[in-house]
């Protein structure tokens, strides 16, 4: 039979040359995109981590330098670059060796040639030196670094120091035993201790005003100068006036604390406090801020106290935030860095750096010297300490992110200001002295809140609008309302965040009873038309084609909602009366009412329109995709289950829900994804205040919208724009917890209800 | 039976009665003017080539043609005497009256035992002694208990083809319908659990009046009783089975059963 044919093309079986390349090819180009894609992936992941790991980093100390000063130094400062300590101890002349070269200047001030010095304090803000006479008088000398540039690019730096004017104190008699200065730019505060011969001592604190003239630097004069020696319960101890010149402590050897406060009426007492019990004080300083210090007993106990307004309380008192790690019995020295809340302390050999709003230490080890007296320079990146012999040592500090840790991210903290420590989010505020606060906690709250708001509205629409349309509407509507729902997804989130925040939530501000109306009386509606539907006679029913009943139930549920709208004020005139406590006048107003009733706030940018309008948001992405599942359950069972009589509840509920499970699970977990990393809405409707409570009536702020709001403002690479990213890895870490657990779920699901 | 107590013993030779029906898919018509009467309690086959509209007749005696969309009709189709169409009729009810077998065997993702009192479970009848009496029933009659009785909880898709198919009809026949559609039930079996499926279908015409659509000659021939033929959606030689096979009127009748078309 087949010999007869032509013999066949001998090459029919090769492949042709074009159809091999361009395999190959396309090949190639597919492996390059995935690869491509899958490094994209990986670069994202790094390029986050480079950006957030550095927030975890340790301090880092190197010494830098060492040498000896020759004296024994009790004060010891150094200029802004950290390039020429100085030391004073009390004598006619101050010495400053520049630490590059190890030149050593002796500086005399000539004011002090015929006078003995008794006490001196340093305070580093102002590098002023605080000065006691033997006769009773009290003054300052201002330290000063010039810089300056040789033609050759060089510089070198000339100190100077500047005596400022003798001030009488008129109470007591005898030497300054002990002194401190503060300034506040329009006036300075001067606390003084003075011994009498017979061993007596006297405390006074004076206050001096900045008389400013036209032209050239003010004239100080004397405002008050206030004797509290009787108001102190034992002989004082340590002399300490805030740096801004507006509160003065005073240590008393039975380990109390006087807190004076020096307002515009002058000098008065507010608080004593006790910080260690009856044990002495040794240490007693004020940090960056001026609003918290640290005290040391004798013991080397150590505690933070802030000023803060106790619950219940109106003035603002020191109470203790926090107990720090005790030092050894020793030779305490103490230096708070003028840049951020950090501060070095230790005793002995040993050194630690501590932050204060955490508690954390950042860095703690041993030296080889038992330093007396250190001193952080201006910019936070050198310290010095050196020990009674006159050994110096130079410290540089590489510690960029201090306030960052798990416990300034993730756990209660007690900032300063605060009556209790607390989780909290103020990434910026208006001065300097700012202190971050850098919880995560009430972001993540406000992203899972909105989320579940959100989802509490959408899902329930979403999922039994997907029944709907796969068992219940007939296909030609079908095959228009899920495009139209697809559309709906594509509707920038901008806009409905727009319409959220500045169109739907003042209306619903005033209509919250309507809308509570509203949502009562749809579900009832539609039960009711169910109701009356099931309760006609068959030839009745049979008179609608099946599909069709939205025709009548959509008319009678409009009539619902806009009864339900009109019906809103009586409720609120019935139910919602607020009265006003002062005049006992009552008002029907509900934004008045919640408060009052609930103790908790009514914003106008709440839950309740973000869920709404995250509805359009979410509803669609669920809607797709479980009407999708729903519609793929095979025909076959959905017949086999209308032809054994089940009706088309029975259909969904036993056959279609069971089988779509875990696809309806995916559409929630999609949904869930979308809420949670939406922005553009949470941005504009809910109020954006970082809160952490349930209510309905209040706003929040999502990590999300966080982002958004503050990464234009962070400085790139500091540590507000590195929590920032560390943000988006948490909301990153959460997403992606919920869709591993979402698919071992579906995983789950899918084996129970696979059909073979 | 039961039934047959209450019941006159004369059986209706019109128990089904298809009176001048036609059916319409959209503009489409799939059936044309078809009127036949279908004796209760016997077999009734319907071939014919491959969209003929045999299928189409069959799903329209319990309505399932109802879920699709744009159908219409004229004519009328009566079981015992009522009419399908008549508005006071609840299609549940009528489906829960005329059972129905697919093609592809279609157990639900759920237990024998579920599987079978499904049509119970729908109709909100959940006593656990009847629940496993029509459960043994059912099976039984189905010709399935034996094999399964000592794992009706497992899944029904642990089952083959053919058991699967059995369970499909025990399911079927579970709430005891006076009708049992069936829909090429062998179309996706293998010869040997199609000869199972025949002998339970032959026991089975003892209680239930069976209408069923078939592709495979032999099959009509073995189990029917009466065989209607039907092409291009009109019905062309309807009689005793004997008859049809042996002694076709038409001459389209013979082409197809001597298979020279299909």
């Amino acid at each position: 039979m087949l010999d007869k044919q032509t013999t066949p093309d001998p090459n029919r079986f090769n492949v042709s040359r074009a159809t091999l390349w361009l395999d190959r090819a396309m090949g190639w180009i597919i492996r390059a995109g995935g690869i491509a894609v899958i490094l994209a992936v990986f670069g994202i992941f790094y390029f986050i981590g480079k950006e957030v790991v550095p927030l975890f980093h340790d301090a880092k100390i190197n010494n830098v330098a060492s040498f000896s000063n020759g004296i024994e130094s009790r004060v010891l400062g150094v200029d802004e670059w950290g390039e020429m300590p100085f030391f004073y101890d009390g004598g006619k002349s101050l010495i400053f060796i520049n630490v590059a070269d190890g030149k050593r200047e002796v500086l005399d001030v000539s004011g002090l040639t015929d006078l003995t010095v008794r006490s001196f304090a340093y305070d580093p803000v102002h590098r002023r030196i605080a000065l006691g006479l033997e006769d009773g008088r009290v003054g300052a000398m201002v330290i000063n670094y010039e810089r300056k540039f040789a033609p050759d690019g060089s510089s070198s730096i000339a100190p100077s120091a500047e005596l400022e004017p003798w001030q009488e104190l008129s109470h007591g008699s005898g030497p300054v035993v002990a002194v401190s200065h503060g300034d506040s730019g329009d006036g300075r505060v001067i606390v003084a201790q003075r011994q009498a011969a017979d061993g007596s001592s006297q405390v006074s604190i004076l206050k001096l005003a900045m008389k400013r003239g036209l032209i050239g630097k003010g004239k100080l004069s004397l405002v008050a100068e206030v004797d509290v020696t009787s108001q102190l319960s034992a002989p004082s101890s340590l002399l300490r006036a805030s740096s801004n010149a507006s509160m003065v402590l005073i240590a008393t050897t039975d380990g109390k604390v006087h807190y004076f406060l020096a307002d515009g009426d002058g000098v008065s007492k507010r608080q004593v406090f006790q910080p260690h019990g009856e044990l002495a004080l040794r240490q007693l300083d004020f940090l960056f801020g001026g609003v918290s210090l640290v005290a040391t007993s004798e013991n080397g106990d150590q505690a933070q106290w802030s000023l803060f307004r106790p619950e219940n309380q109106g003035e603002r008192l020191f109470g203790e935030t926090k107990k720090l790690p005790a030092l050894e019995k020793g030779e305490i020295f103490f230096a708070a860095s003028q840049r951020n809340r950090t501060f070095l302390t230790g005793s002995n050999k040993k050194l630690a750096i501590i932050h204060s709003t955490s508690g954390v230490a950042r860095w703690a080890g041993t030296l080889d010297i038992a330093p007396t007296t250190a001193v952080i320079d201006a910019k936070g990146e050198h310290f010095f300490v050196a020990d009674a012999a006159g050994a110096v040592r130079k410290f540089a500090i590489h510690d960029p992110h201090p306030e960052a840790g798990w416990r300034a991210f993730f756990g209660k903290v007690w900032y300063e200001g605060g009556s209790k420590p607390v989780y909290q989010w103020q990434s910026t505020g208006g001065t300097d002295d700012f202190e971050p606060k850098l919880s995560l906690i009430p972001l993540i709250y406000g992203s899972l809140k909105g989320t579940a708001y959100a989802l509490l509205f959408s899902v329930p629409v979403a999922l039994l609008a997907a029944i709907f349309s796969a068992a219940f509407l007939p296909l030609e509507i079908k095959r228009v309302v899920k495009p139209v729902m697809e559309i709906m997804s594509s509707l920038p989130s901008v806009v409905l965040g727009f319409l959220a925040g500045l169109w739907l939530a003042p209306i619903w501000e005033m209509r919250v009873p309507s809308v509570l109306m509203i949502t009562i009386m749809l579900p009832i509606s539609a039960l009711a038309m169910g109701y009356i539907g099931c309760r006609l006679p068959p030839a009745v029913r049979n008179r609608f084609e099946n599909g069709r009943e939205w025709l009548v139930v959509l008319p009678v549920m409009a009539l619902f909602a806009w009864l339900g709208w009109h019906l809103g004020p009586l409720l609120e005139r019935w139910l919602f009366i607020y009265r006003d406590p002062t005049t006992q006048q009552a008002i029907a107003d509900f934004r008045l009412w919640w408060p009052q009733f609930t103790g908790t706030p009514f914003e106008q940018r709440n839950s309740l329109v973000l869920g709404f309008m995250m509805g359009f948001a979410v509803i669609p992405v669920i809607f797709t995709i479980a009407e999708d599942a729903l519609s793929n359950v095979p025909k076959s069972l959905t017949a086999a289950a209308a032809a054994l009589g089940a009706n088309r509840w029975q259909v969904v509920r036993t056959v279609m829900l069971p089988v779509a499970s875990s696809g309806i699970f995916s559409a929630l977990m999609i949904g869930f994804g979308r809420a949670v990393g939406e922005t553009m809405i949470m941005v504009m409707a809910t109020g954006n205040t970082p809160v952490m409570d349930w209510n309905i009536f209040n706003g929040m702020r999502t990590l999300s919208a966080n982002i958004a709001v503050e990464l234009p403002e962070a400085p790139v690479g500091s540590t507000h724009y590195r929590t920032l990213f560390l943000g988006a890895v948490v909301l990153f870490a959460m997403t992606f917890f919920m869709n591993t657990l979402a698919e071992i779920l579906r995983q789950r699901l899918r084996e129970r209800n696979k059909i073979v | 039976m039961e039934d047959d107590l209450t019941k006159p013993i004369a059986l209706m030779n019109d128990f089904i009665k298809v009176d001048h029906f036609n059916f319409f898919y959209g503009e489409k018509q799939a059936i044309h003017e078809i009127s036949m009467d279908i004796p209760e309690r016997q077999i009734t086959a319907l071939i014919g080539p491959s969209g003929c509209g045999k299928s189409t007749l069959l799903r329209n005696l319990n309505r399932m043609n109802d879920l699709i969309n744009g159908v219409h009709h004229s004519g009328d189709i009566r079981i015992a005497g009522t009419s399908l169409y008549d508005p006071k009729v609840e299609v549940i009810s009528l489906r829960k009256r005329v059972g129905m077998v697919f093609q592809k065997y279609n157990p639900f993702a759920k237990s024998i035992y579920e599987n079978v009192i499904f049509s119970l479970r729908v109709a909100g009848r959940s006593r656990r002694k009847e629940l496993d009496e029509t459960v043994e029933r059912a099976l039984q009659s189905a010709a399935l208990w034996d094999e399964v009785k000592d794992r009706l909880h497992e899944s029904a898709f642990g089952l083959s083809g053919g058991q699967q198919q059995r369970l499909c009809i025990a399911r079927a026949i579970a709430n005891q319908p006076e009708i049992l559609l069936m829909d090429e039930p062998c179309a996706a079996l293998d010869p040997l659990a199609t000869l199972k499926i025949e002998e339970l279908i032959l026991t089975l015409k003892k209680q239930f009046t069976i209408v069923i659509v078939t592709h495979n000659m032999m099959q009509a021939t073995r189990c029917s009783d009466r065989t209607a033929f039907l092409y291009m959606g009109r019905l062309i030689e309807y009689g005793e089975t004997m008859q049809i096979f042996e002694r076709p009127k038409e001459t389209q009748t013979e082409a197809y059963i001597s298979g020279r078309f299909s």
